[in-house]
């Protein structure tokens, strides 16, 4: 999943104590202290003061569950759509289950399973458990417990043969058109070299580190040897047709009366496609999506729900 | 035979130095003989102390690695004094002295270099009487040096393996490889290529890269370095050492705990770091480990980000310390009484500047910028970054920070003053206080500039903060055992002042480190 550079190194079976010098559990076991010399040191520390006031780049509303998620400062700021499709999906699904979160822009570093997106509820500095993050696999069960609306829940083999559809020939298309395809590599670097570092060096290896693991899961999924653009995108041309077929006349998937999780992750890849704010230069894969004007109006369906604002001046 | 001195003759003079070789011999060598040998030369060369000498020659002997254009200029006080006409025996002696000084600094020779005088032959008609061959016999150290072992830092215990290649290009150039892996460094390798300036070996220039990646469980993260840097060192003779320098660094904090709070998981990821700095330090302990008189002054600025130098972070951070001990003299005991009252004091500001010509306004610190404060080796009674802003489980660091301790020191009863053991009594506090500015109740993404104003009136009620109420502070009684390599502690101790979720120490901890407040 992550193409982003993913957290080097990220085992979480890091021992909170192995490594300190200092640690004053271990007493305790091998003496205990006489009751009355255990009362005195109760009274230790004789004055506390109020706790430090935190740094300036500590955030500050807690009250609000923060989706951390590939974004600008901007865009965060205004809770506008993330430029990344698993970031999208769950953001849209949120808004759809309408859970209202703070949107923090991030990066995989700060995820808990190496990739974004990932949730951390409402929580306090004075209480290290209210921090612990939601990865997105729980996403789902936590927007469906803490939003107000009712979302359909369609499982089965139906959305999974459709989801595969999503998650293989148009996530490889977009794989490519994104950061394979030369003339989207201004694009590529706005959204994800630029915020990383504003050292040149650091810019180069980061995008040669996007670029192979992109090629790399493109390879892996389609299991050839060589990328071949022109079979992407046909492959994502033939996804597309699959979908508008699925969705027919309906307004949303599968026939629900309101938009559920399938139509947050379709229009997650057709919303950024089709976005006129990204400066997409190979359009190929926009053509292909454009030949389906059913997914074009889902997408803007969906877009008119979760951002109005945004709907009414851009579509 | 030192009645022959008084003649002054030069003849008197050549037929004692036929007889006699000066050797100085730089290390204190074992035996009677050798020792009576040299008080033997010394008197003979201080009572001919004034005799006129040229010098006609200077070789070294045995430097078959060492490039001859590295090694002039070293001798060149030698011969330039030597055509000056009043030029004595003792003068040259003196120069020849510091030649083998520093020859022996550069650490491609071992220590015993021989010196010796002789006359050149008469028959040679362009000699004079007063001329003298001067001819240096040295051994060069072996060139490719391994070593692998464990050493003890602040409060870290590593593993390393070091390859160092001596004498590269003849120049006394060194490189030195290193790999280490150790209880809070997960890996690191450097590489440091150094060599004297004009040689010059209280001069070094080096230059230095290296990848490493180290844990930080006090903040629930790993960072990971790829850096590198230039620094030209300076020793002055009476021991301070000055150093100016540039680093670049590519830092990535990564590998974040489950549990890793809101404020480091907003700093996780990429920054760069492109900073010059200098540093200044004075030690003039009798002890590093276990000072018991004399003081230490060090300070350290460091200035990054500004102006054309780049990368993603901008700040001055400045930092000092001062240390010291008198020994406590008790009466009825003779000598060194082993009873010594220490103190110290350290303090830091991060003062966050405008990336490049300032048109964004100032980033706040991020939590790899910023002072950690607490702990065995600064103040002792707190966890390691048990002082300051913490978010859940996270010390954050402060932007300012002051912490002092004080301590005395006295011997095992039996064991005496002698051996490495004290009992101590100390007492150590401190303040560390990160950067405010927030107007309430607004929301500003994390990335956002500050203006200038905001950042002196934060940095100004930060400072005013070190001194509202009293400062952390715990009291406590320890053994201290100084070993060469590190210093160990066990102590027990109370808190007496926190803040609430500072993390503060109750009961024994243990402290090793190398330099302690």
């Amino acid at each position: 999943m992550s193409h982003q550079k993913s957290a080097t190194g990220a085992d979480a079976d890091v021992p909170a104590s192995a490594a300190t010098t200092s640690s004053t559990s271990s007493r305790a076991s091998w003496f205990t202290i006489p009751a009355p010399l255990a009362r005195v040191f109760r009274r230790f520390p004789l004055v506390t003061y109020p706790a430090n006031e935190l740094p300036v780049r500590s955030p500050t509303h807690r009250h609000l569950p923060a989706l951390y998620v590939f974004a600008s400062d901007e865009d965060a700021l205004r809770g506008w759509p993330s430029f990344n499709p698993s970031c999208l999906k769950w953001q849209t699904f949120l808004k759809l289950a309408g859970v209202q979160v703070r949107i923090v822009p991030s990066n995989n570093h700060a995820s808990p399973t190496g990739a974004l997106p990932f949730l951390i509820p409402p929580s306090a500095a004075s209480d290290a458990d209210s921090q612990l993050p939601v990865p997105s696999n729980k996403l789902e069960r936590y927007a469906l417990q803490h939003g107000p609306n009712q979302v359909p829940d369609v499982a089965g083999t139906k959305m999974d043969a459709y989801q595969s559809l999503l998650d293989h020939r148009i996530r490889n298309a977009w794989l490519y058109a994104l950061y394979l395809s030369p003339p989207n590599s201004q694009l590529l670097s706005q959204l994800y070299v630029a915020p990383v570092s504003s050292s040149k060096p650091v810019q180069t290896a980061v995008l040669y580190q996007l670029r192979r693991a992109a090629e790399a899961e493109i390879l892996q999924s389609v299991g050839a040897r060589v990328v071949d653009s022109a079979a992407l995108y046909n492959g994502a041309e033939q996804a597309f047709d699959a979908l508008a077929t699925a969705l027919g006349s309906e307004a949303w998937f599968f026939g629900s009366s309101e938009p559920g999780l399938f139509d947050a992750t379709v229009f997650a890849y057709t919303h950024l496609v089709l976005d006129e704010t990204l400066a997409w230069v190979d359009t190929r894969m926009k053509a292909a999506l454009q030949k389906f004007p059913t997914l074009v109006d889902h997408r803007a369906r969906v877009l008119a729900r979760c951002w109005p604002e945004m709907a009414a001046g851009s579509v | 035979m030192a009645g022959n001195v008084s003649s002054g003759g030069g003849d008197a003079f050549d037929g004692l130095l036929r007889r006699e070789t000066a050797s100085v011999d730089q290390k204190l060598a074992a035996g009677e003989e050798q020792a009576l040998a040299q008080t033997r030369n010394m008197d003979l060369l201080s009572h001919n102390g004034t005799l006129p000498v040229t010098v006609s020659s200077v070789q070294v002997h045995g430097a078959r690695n060492t490039r001859k254009s590295f090694l002039n200029p070293l001798f060149e006080p030698l011969v330039e004094g030597s055509r000056n006409t009043t030029y004595t025996l003792a003068e040259m002696l003196d120069e020849i002295g510091a030649a083998v000084g520093k020859l022996q600094k550069f650490d491609i020779f071992h220590d015993q270099i021989h010196v010796h005088l002789s006359q050149p032959s008469q028959v040679d008609p362009s000699t004079s009487p007063t001329d003298l061959d001067v001819a240096l016999r040295v051994r060069e150290k072996s060139r490719v040096f391994l070593k692998t072992g464990t050493d003890l830092g602040n409060t870290e215990g590593s593993a390393y393996g070091t390859m160092l290649l001596r004498n590269l290009f003849g120049g006394a150039e060194s490189l030195a490889l290193n790999a280490s892996t150790g209880t809070r460094t997960r890996s690191a390798y450097s590489a440091e290529f150094a060599t004297p300036v004009l040689s010059n070996p209280d001069l070094r220039l080096s230059f230095e890269g290296l990848a490493s990646s180290t844990h930080k469980p006090w903040a629930s993260h790993e960072e990971a370095v790829k850096g590198g840097g230039v620094k030209l060192n300076w020793t002055s003779p009476a021991g301070d050492r000055y150093q100016v320098g540039y680093t670049g660094a590519w830092r990535q904090l990564t590998g974040l705990g489950e549990r890793a709070s809101p404020t480091v998981r907003g700093d996780a990821g990429d920054s760069v770091k492109s900073a010059l700095s200098y540093s200044f330090s004075r030690d003039r302990r009798d002890n590093p480990m276990l000072p018991q008189s004399g003081y230490l002054i060090k300070t350290a600025t460091e200035l990054a980000g500004w102006g054309s130098l780049g990368g993603d972070v901008a700040f001055s951070k400045s930092e000092m310390e001062l240390g010291g001990a008198v020994p406590v003299p008790v009466p009825g005991v003779q000598g060194n009484s082993g009873i010594s009252i220490g103190g110290g004091l350290r303090a830091g500001m991060l003062y966050p500047l405008p990336l490049g010509y300032g048109l964004s306004g100032a980033k706040p610190s991020r939590i790899n910028d910023r002072f950690a404060l607490g702990g065995p080796t600064d103040v002792r009674g707190f966890s390691l970054g048990g002082l300051g802003p913490r978010d859940g489980r996270d010390a954050l660091g402060g932007d300012v920070f002051a912490a002092g301790s004080v301590n005395m020191l006295f011997p095992l009863p039996r064991v005496g003053p002698d051996s490495p053991f004290r009992i101590q009594l100390f007492a150590s506090g401190g303040r560390s206080v990160a950067l405010r500015s927030r107007v309430k109740g607004k929301e500003t993404p994390a990335g956002q500039g500050l203006d200038a104003g905001t950042v002196w009136d934060g940095m100004v009620s930060a400072t005013k903060d070190l001194s509202t109420g009293l400062p952390s502070i715990a009291v406590g009684l320890g053994l201290v055992y100084a070993h060469p390599v590190a210093r160990f502690e066990v102590n027990f101790s109370l808190p007496l002042v926190v803040r609430r979720e500072e993390e503060k120490l109750k009961g024994l901890s243990v402290g090793v480190g190398i330099n302690f407040l």
